[in-house]
């Protein structure tokens, strides 16, 4: 069931001596690992008890409410057991929900997120992609792999393609826990959001992990100065066999409420890559975007999945889209693809490069914000060029297999790996892991750029870098502009309470974003 | 505890020197004196001359004319516990207690080498360490690094999943 | 398999598991058949233990395999889903064992105790939809040599060539990976019959139960 099951715990918390000895029903004594970690780490104490005794729906209806501030509901919800909170999102349509993410997203800007994988593991088709995607607007550009051994090559890869097309994008590789911590600790990516939480202790131990041993990676991870959010979402449990008769929402509220207590400034969730279990049961979609709201009450950065393919009908899936799309989210697809589906190593995303103009159309229809901006063919076909050449360079001045001319040239106008010639994978593998052997760094990445002439593109990656000094971009919801400067919940917290307020806009803004008449669709480059 | 006189003396080495370069803080964090609030934030763009490296390099004085003569090494690209501190004073000054939790364990595993974090990490990783290993690494930490909050942690993890049945069977 | 089936099957099995200590079920999936014409016997023969032959390659089954499911997601009958594994290996030269996990139904988890089991290190792990992977004893669990994540695209040829590079990572080669593919539609076809399959799967785990060597027949 996605949402309000009969099985769900009726809300309770009682507090002695400043330890939660009840939870959701529950006596300390029975306790799961996950209900130990929440309570004592997950929910402000001081008003707990007061806030559980309040009416669900006039909680809901504060949600709601543009005469009560963001500041005021997160007083509230942060002081929420997980099935108080899964009970006053249970009381709103989808149309409630909407508005209060639009007044509860913890950035003022909406921001957006793509994917750049695909099908072989090219390294020079990534570059190229990513440098596309970060003129497209995309602020984080997110990669994976076919066959885990690339994970090096991919993720420099994205990391210089994307400087390429606008400095500042922060890039990451999802892999292996442990190995994407290492990619990170070495400066070849810039934040992590692969660290999946679970809302049972079963599925928990299948992932791998506890929720100790998740806080303690996050922890690594801001010991680095690398951004990192958690990642989990609605139908998981299912998926990984062990729901406990709960709804789905209920468990994901566990998930983020494991968030919350690890200090992770955000998460992606939205049910992720198990769409297709939410969305096969009736209010699954609705779930969906309930579990948005919920990471968003409890004042996290929520990057808002929309991600994945779950069905075959594009009415679906733009319908499904359009309850982040239209109010804003910190990240509305987390990702979206910006290859081809075919492409996908996420197995598919919900949007994919074939569907820019529909995207940026729907934007100019609306006249709302997804973080898209037309571009120009020209653009695309120089910034692609110039990452595929700038990671020849670096390739070649790290004594990595060689880019030659003609995948440099069939990268800047590939559609996809299927215009790109075949490399040699275990040359490949063999040169990925003596460069990790070798200890290569971002900073060995930037003396590569250097030598190789690209003095703008070493500049962008060495600005990335500074920033794991600074740690600006560990607060929640952080993105970079072009310049380097952050922008976070903290000095640009959203301050949405009613029409007019908020994010609005700018006229230059609207210039770029209704200009589309040139745009161009893939095909025709 | 000497680590949080150690900050608390530079935020007051900060704070002077904010002042004597005419920055003026108009409205006044909710904390009391000596701390960093919303108002300093972003810091690398607001006093990067105050932020420095974990190997105590300042973070105005960054080039890339410096990383390309060596002057800057990957090492000097590891953010210092006293930022990391700063940045969860900023967490506070907006009410994010858990987020501020987790940069100050941060802090404190700065000193620790990548290597040992991901050995501890994967410790902690069900059915992967008996209770005595655990207690172990806790002490470890305690002693050669100062980790005294991380140490605290692990041994409330190792108990954790000794009641639970998560620690290693043999 | 349409919606309305899907969607029966996911309330089905979210009623089973709402029945705490209820006899497991014993209802067909719809869709599917379970009637294949499968000649799979495979019996238990104690706890499974290191081996130390150098030139062997250990198969990890997940709970079901063979047993309470006898084909992929896709149909593919287990029978011959191992008989392709093992030919793959057999053109290499090599042996082979089976274990069966009882602890996990993670795909990662068994191809990391069928590696840390092997002589050579190099093990294969296959859930019962399909779902392969192949693993080498000193990486972490939940990385691998090669990942075969979307089982509705692992034919009978694939099962080959993964025997065939597993046995190739055993003495020690660096085998081209096989071709990885993809279908973005894969997930909205098959993700709520793959979770009721894993469900399935999970019903058969025993914490308590040490993994054991198993005798695989085909009759």
């Amino acid at each position: 069931m996605a949402m309000n099951s009969p099985n769900d715990p009726k809300p309770s918390i009682r507090v002695e001596g400043g330890k939660v000895v009840e939870l959701d029903g529950k006596q300390r004594a029975d306790f799961d690992m996950i209900d130990t970690f929440i309570a004592d780490y997950g929910i402000r104490l001081e008003n707990a008890e007061a806030v559980s005794k309040m009416d669900s729906l006039d909680l809901a209806r504060k949600l709601v409410d543009i005469n009560v501030s963001r500041a005021d509901v997160v007083k509230l919800t942060t002081s929420m057991t997980p099935a108080k909170i899964t009970e006053v999102v249970g009381t709103m349509t989808v149309l409630e929900m909407m508005m209060a993410v639009a007044k509860m997203r913890a950035r003022l800007t909406p921001a957006n997120q793509c994917h750049v994988t695909n099908l072989k593991d090219n390294p020079v088709q990534i570059a190229a992609d990513a440098a596309e995607g970060s003129l497209r607007g995309f602020a984080e550009e997110e990669t994976t792999v076919g066959i885990g051994r690339y994970a090096p090559f991919n993720a420099m890869s994205i990391m210089v393609g994307a400087q390429v097309g606008r400095p500042g994008i922060l890039t990451q590789c999802a892999v292996e826990e442990a190995t994407e911590l290492n990619l990170g600790m070495r400066g070849f990516t810039a934040y992590a959001e692969t660290v999946s939480v679970y809302g049972t202790e079963a599925v928990f131990m299948d992932g791998d992990d506890t929720p100790w041993s998740k806080a303690f990676l996050a922890s690594c991870y801001a010991s680095r100065g690398l951004k990192m959010r958690f990642t989990s979402g609605t139908g998981s449990e299912v998926q990984m066999g062990y729901a406990e008769g709960k709804s789905m929402l209920y468990l994901e509220s566990r998930c983020i409420y494991i968030t919350k207590a690890a200090g992770s400034q955000g998460i992606q969730n939205g049910s992720v890559s198990c769409v297709g279990v939410p969305a096969a049961v009736p209010g699954g979609i609705r779930a969906i975007l309930a579990e948005n709201l919920i990471a968003m009450a409890l004042d996290l950065e929520c990057a808002s999945s929309n991600d994945q393919t779950f069905t075959h009908s594009d009415l679906r899936r733009v319908a499904r889209s359009l309850m982040q799309f239209v109010p804003g989210t910190d990240f509305i697809c987390s990702g979206y693809s910006s290859t081809p589906n075919y492409d996908n190593m996420f197995a598919g995303s919900n949007w994919d490069a074939d569907d820019y103009d529909d995207w940026l159309i729907i934007q100019r229809d609306l006249k709302i914000d997804g973080g898209l901006v037309p571009v120009l063919e020209a653009d695309v076909v120089a910034v692609r060029n110039k990452a595929a050449r700038a990671l020849q360079a670096v390739f070649k001045n790290l004594g990595l297999t060689e880019i030659t001319d003609a995948e440099v040239e069939a990268a800047t106008y590939a559609r996809g790996s299927e215009d790109m010639p075949v490399r040699n994978v275990v040359e490949d593998l063999k040169s990925a892991e003596d460069m990790m052997k070798r200890g290569t760094t971002g900073v060995d990445i930037v003396k590569a750029l250097s030598k190789g002439g690209f003095e703008d593109v070493a500049d962008a990656v060495f600005g990335m870098l500074k920033q794991r000094v600074a740690g600006d971009y560990l607060q929640t919801s952080a993105i970079l502009t072009r310049n380097f400067e952050v922008i976070s919940a903290v000095n640009q917290p959203n301050d949405y309470h009613g029409p007019q307020t908020g994010y609005q806009i700018s006229d230059e803004r609207w210039e770029i974003l209704k200009n589309i008449r040139q745009a161009i669709s893939p095909e025709s480059i | 505890m000497d680590q949080e006189q150690l900050i608390r003396q530079i935020m007051a080495e900060v704070m002077t020197s904010l002042g004597k370069d005419g920055v003026t803080f108009q409205k006044k964090s909710p904390a009391a004196a000596g701390t960093i609030g919303r108002d300093q934030y972003p810091l690398g763009e607001k006093m990067p001359d105050k932020v420095k490296s974990a190997t105590g390099k300042v973070l105005s004085d960054f080039s890339l004319e410096k990383l390309k003569n060596g002057e800057l090494t990957a090492e000097d690209f590891r953010i210092a516990p006293e930022t990391l501190e700063m940045q969860a004073q900023v967490a506070e000054s907006v009410d994010r207690e858990s987020l501020a939790r987790n940069m100050r364990r941060a802090a404190e595993l700065i000193a620790v080498p990548d290597d040992q974090l991901l050995i501890i990490y994967n410790s902690l990783r069900p059915y992967r360490s008996t209770k005595a290993e655990l207690y172990g690494i806790a002490d470890e930490l305690e002693k050669k690094y100062k980790c005294t909050v991380n140490a605290a942690f692990i041994r409330e993890a190792a108990d954790v999943y000794e009641k639970r049945g998560r620690l290693k069977a043999d | 398999m349409d919606e309305k089936t899907l969607k029966r099957i996911i309330e089905d099995v979210m009623k089973e598991m709402a029945v705490v200590g209820a006899p497991a079920p014993t209802g067909k999936p719809a869709g599917r058949t379970d009637n294949a014409t499968t000649s799979l016997v495979i019996s238990e023969c104690g706890p499974a233990e290191r081996g130390t032959n150098p030139r062997e390659v250990v198969i990890g089954l997940a709970a079901a395999f063979g047993g309470r499911q006898t084909q992929t997601i896709i149909g593919l009958p287990h029978d011959q889903v191992l008989r392709e594994i093992c030919a793959g290996i057999e053109e290499e030269g090599l042996n082979y064992r089976f274990i069966r996990s009882f602890r996990t139904a993670d795909v990662g988890f068994i191809a990391h105790e069928a590696a840390k089991l092997s002589g050579s290190g190099i093990g294969i792990g296959i859930q019962s939809r399909g779902t392969t992977v192949i693993h080498q004893k000193d990486l972490p669990p939940l990385s691998n040599l090669e990942l075969f994540s979307q089982s509705p695209l692992i034919d009978l040829e694939t099962f080959r060539a993964i025997g065939k590079n597993a046995a190739k990572y055993a003495k020690g080669e660096s085998p081209s990976p096989v071709p990885v593919r993809n279908d973005q539609m894969a997930r909205p076809k098959y993700q709520a019959i793959a979770a009721l399959l894993h469900i399935k799967e999970t019903q058969l785990l025993d914490p308590n139960k040490k993994t054991q060597e198993l005798r695989v027949e085909y009759r």
